[in-house]
């Protein structure tokens, strides 16, 4: 039952590649990783998540967004509102039950996408995603190949603009908002963890994984009641 | 003077603990960093990337916010010059 499965699912714009987990019955997660290079630092991290919220008997998909992933868009192309409209499609198709979870960026893609509910961890504005890009490529003290590259990423000027006021959906539905204890913004909950989209070599974290399905199951189970 | 000297410690802890969460390194290796311990150049986990992980990591944790143009190779030379940047903008 928990056994990871290959999917594919299609949107206006073409088809994607995704992952599923655990029952197609009952409250079904979309998951959503941040984008560029947190994305690489957290999957195995989130595929851990995904796999425990199985085991509790909560099934889930890990769609890849045009742009990331295996998608067929290249980085350069990929438009936060393209994503945003696949996010949207692949929610319409899961139907009603449908939760969506996500780390840091990732918060960015649900905005228009009729959710039952949202969990969010460590959320990040686009605002700050720039920031850090910006500051990557200050730190390397290299001029750039052109002024859309941002730490071996080509970023499109009309990506770098949906970027600049996109802000994590607050205030509709279900909303619970999860961060780190060494983190000082506010929260529903806090952990104790080291922030594993920052680490320079990407690794796991398999103990927080179980208490964040943990905090996902109760918090679906309460949203369900 | 004794406020000083206790906000100086825990941005120095702060700073140990950021250290020791980007680069991934034990707690007892980053708890024997003196203030002369190198740092960039010196510790190969610390490339430009992780650089950046660390400034944006000390600005949430601090509540501080460091422009572009203060970032320099002096501030990252050692563990005590680090230290002594983070504190002089957190303590202000």
């Amino acid at each position: 039952m928990t056994g990871i499965r290959f999917d594919t699912y299609d949107w206006s714009g073409g088809r994607e590649a995704m992952l599923r987990f655990g029952p197609d019955a009952g409250p079904i997660v979309i998951a959503a990783l941040p984008l560029f290079e947190e994305a690489n630092r957290t999957r195995q991290f989130l595929v851990t998540i995904l796999r425990d919220l199985a085991d509790h008997g909560i099934g889930s998909v890990l769609p890849d967004l045009p742009g990331t992933g295996e998608s067929i868009v290249v980085t350069g192309e990929a438009r936060l509102r393209d994503q945003r409209t696949a996010y949207t499609e692949l929610a319409e198709q899961l139907g009603r039950n449908t939760y969506g979870i996500s780390i840091r960026s990732g918060a960015l893609f649900d905005t228009d996408a009729a959710l039952a509910g949202r969990w969010q961890l460590s959320a990040q504005t686009g605002e700050d995603l720039l920031r850090e890009l910006d500051r990557a490529r200050v730190a390397s003290r290299s001029a750039p190949a052109n002024e859309t590259e941002y730490a071996g990423n080509t970023l499109s000027r009309e990506m770098v603009a949906d970027l600049r006021d996109a802000i994590p959906v607050a205030g509709t539905g279900p909303l619970r908002g999860v961060r780190l204890e060494s983190d000082p913004r506010k929260a529903d909950a806090k952990y104790a963890a080291s922030p594993l989209w920052r680490r320079s070599e990407p690794d796991n974290d398999t103990a927080l994984a179980q208490i964040l399905a943990d905090d996902i199951s109760h918090w679906i189970a309460s949203c369900e009641r | 003077m004794l406020v000083i000297f206790e906000g100086t410690s825990q941005v120095e802890t702060t700073v140990r603990a950021v250290l020791a969460d980007i680069l991934g390194l034990s707690a007892d290796r980053v708890s024997a960093f003196t203030a002369d311990t190198p740092l960039f150049g010196a510790l190969p986990e610390l490339d430009s990337m992780a650089v950046a992980s660390v400034l944006t990591e000390l600005e949430d944790r601090l509540g501080i916010l460091i422009e572009d143009d203060e970032i320099d190779g002096e501030m990252l030379e050692t563990f005590g010059a680090l230290v002594q940047f983070a504190a002089s903008k957190a303590l202000v």
